[in-house]
């Protein structure tokens, strides 16, 4: 199970990154593009709101890896605390309690955004190039389900495995 | 069972769970409560796709990860060395300029400590300068160009505030070398005991130097020769650096591999990005909620009590503002406070630029302020010394810095003065 849970894990990270690393050169490459064709004279309408779309995609896929890094921006004064207490257990509980918040928050939040996606679908339009605006909110859900799918991990592999090391940690 | 709920969230934000979980779990239970559909939610973070200065955030941090990787801070440090070094305190003040640089482009992400740590403490050292102030002074400038151009706090307080990002740009300059002068002057105090200086002013030198450093000397001009001459907007000046620092590093001075350094610096630098944008997303929903039930008029209420004037509520507003600065991320303090004080300080007269500057630099000394400021955890860990050494050796610099905060909250003029006719 371990074992299926890191391989999954993994598949997630290297999506997260690839689409991370391709995002930013396609974001650099339009934005630049957008500039050199406003000099020339002529702006795609288009060209902005795809390269903010992209942004807004990279964000998640940064979110994706934040909590597989576990550098997510949070107040963390209690947690060094229970860190210092060296306590397994405490950690232990600590680790699953923080997990278990995060990806149910999450799930939550990934059905609300499907529901956005489901009335877009039936009241959008067309937004830019031809792209119907679900599939524009459509990122939502798939992001956050894809930081869902990172903390559920996280959250398993802490049940099954015990105290977590330091990097896996949530 | 709403005051359970809040509670439940607000303990589990306390021990430590991402914000932008929290953001999202009370944005969700307020909107439950007031039956409102979830999806609002949905809405509301939809709403960050549709910000016209967000692709700053990326590109602007993206760059300053890039040099901060390459050997951009050692040309850098020549240069400033070239100039500056013959000075007495010359070694510090060249500390504070180039720390400065730095945290402008990579946005106070503690990536200048990690990255001119090393470099600088130990020329400090050799310097003759003691340990503790050599400590103090690198945790201190780590956020020391947040109020510069073009650094990711004032870009996310202008998306936040809805200022205009141009007039920050300008409104944080003078305040920011009143920053810098005064950990400047208090370095020279420090040098006049030093052995005296080897250095001597060389012209040939200060030529090789800017010669070597002739890709990084330009960036500053572009970002705000481009956006003040009105060639470009601030989102088309971050694209433009973001690009040209990559063709430089990769094509020019092949300080880093496009294939096997690029792709790192892209995942290190947007991984913070997204960290804070997932902030920004979910906390939208709640500061609109917050918002929209008058919580800042409230809390105006509230004060108008015994808040009688505009430099008590100033007085006050630092006071809260530190506070906050020492247990909140600079990124969700803009997120989740700057809705709920701008209606406030509206009504107290305080002009918008103004606040911004006020806001940014008591939470630029919220990273040097015990118990939580994170500068300390940071060169903790780079220094390998203990969290309460650290403290200590901040003090000094803290109060420094509540000098000059108090001489950028009492004279408007050091920020407005590119705004009065």
């Amino acid at each position: 199970m371990t074992k299926i849970i890191l391989a999954f894990d993994d598949v997630l990270e290297k999506f997260s990154k690839w689409g991370l690393v391709s995002s930013l050169f396609i974001i650099l490459i339009l934005a630049v593009s957008s500039i050199v064709l406003r000099w020339m004279g002529s702006s795609p309408m288009w060209l902005e709101p795809l390269t903010r779309h992209l942004v807004f995609l990279s964000a998640f896929f940064g979110g994706s890896l934040a909590t597989s890094k576990n550098v997510h921006i949070r107040v963390d004064l209690l947690s060094k605390l229970i860190e210092m207490t060296k306590s397994r257990a405490l950690i232990w509980i600590h680790h699953n309690l923080l997990a278990l918040f995060c990806f149910v928050t999450c799930a939550f939040l990934m059905k609300a955004s499907y529901d956005f996606f489901i009335v877009e679908r039936e009241f959008g339009a067309p937004a830019f190039l031809d792209i119907h605006s679900s599939w524009l909110v459509g990122i939502i859900p798939f992001g956050i389900g894809l930081i869902a799918l990172r903390f559920f991990n996280l959250l398993i592999l802490g049940l099954l495995n015990g105290v977590p090391s330091e990097h896996n940690r949530v | 069972m709403s005051i359970i709920a809040y509670s439940s969230i607000l303990f589990i934000a306390l021990l430590g769970a991402p914000i932008f979980a929290v953001m999202a779990a009370l944005a969700m239970t307020a909107f439950y409560f007031s039956g409102i559909e979830l999806s609002a939610v949905a809405v509301e973070i939809y709403r960050l796709a549709s910000a016209p200065t967000i692709l700053t955030i990326p590109l602007f941090t993206f760059a300053g990860y890039v040099l901060a990787e390459s050997k951009a801070p050692v040309r850098l440090l020549r240069l400033s060395n070239a100039f500056l070094g013959w000075m007495p305190g010359g070694t510090a003040i060249i500390c504070i300029f180039i720390c400065a640089f730095f945290t402008a482009f990579t946005g106070a992400s503690g990536v200048t400590i990690i990255a001119l740590g090393g470099l600088l403490y130990p020329i400090l050292l050799k310097e003759g300068y003691s340990e503790r102030f050599s400590l103090g002074l690198i945790t201190t400038c780590g956020s020391l160009g947040l109020l510069f151009p073009p650094s990711l706090p004032i870009i996310l307080y202008g998306i936040i505030a809805k200022v205009d990002i141009d007039q920050l740009f300008l409104a944080g300059i003078l305040p920011g070398v009143i920053l810098m002068s005064v950990l400047g002057g208090y370095s020279i105090f420090k040098a006049r005991k030093l052995p005296k200086k080897e250095h001597r002013f060389s012209l040939t030198e200060m030529k090789a130097a800017c010669w070597e450093a002739r890709y990084e000397l330009p960036l500053p001009i572009f970002v705000l020769g481009g956006i003040y001459g009105g060639f470009v907007t601030a989102t088309e000046a971050s694209a433009l650096s973001a690009f040209y620092v990559l063709v430089v590093n990769v094509f020019c001075t092949r300080d880093l591999s496009l294939t096997k350094d690029i792709p790192k610096v892209i995942v290190d630098s947007l991984t913070l990005v997204g960290a804070i944008l997932l902030i920004l997303c979910c906390a939208l929903g709640l500061t609109n909620y917050l918002v929209d039930e008058e919580v800042p008029m409230k809390i105006l209420e509230a004060m108008r009590t015994f808040i009688t004037n505009k430099y008590l509520f100033l007085f006050v507003l630092n006071m809260f503002l530190l506070v906050v600065g020492c247990l909140m991320d600079i990124f969700s303090a803009i997120i989740v406070v700057v809705p709920l004080i701008i209606p406030i300080a509206e009504q107290f007269g305080v002009n918008p630029l103004h606040l911004a500057i006020i806001f940014l630099t008591n939470l630029e000394i919220g990273y040097i302020t015990p118990p939580v400021g994170i500068n300390l955890f940071i060169s903790s860990f780079r220094f390998n010394k203990s969290v309460l050494e650290l403290y200590k050796v901040s003090i000094p610099f803290l109060i420094l810095m509540l000098f000059a905060l108090a001489i950028i909250t009492y004279i408007p003029w050091l920020t407005l003065l590119w705004f009065t006719p």
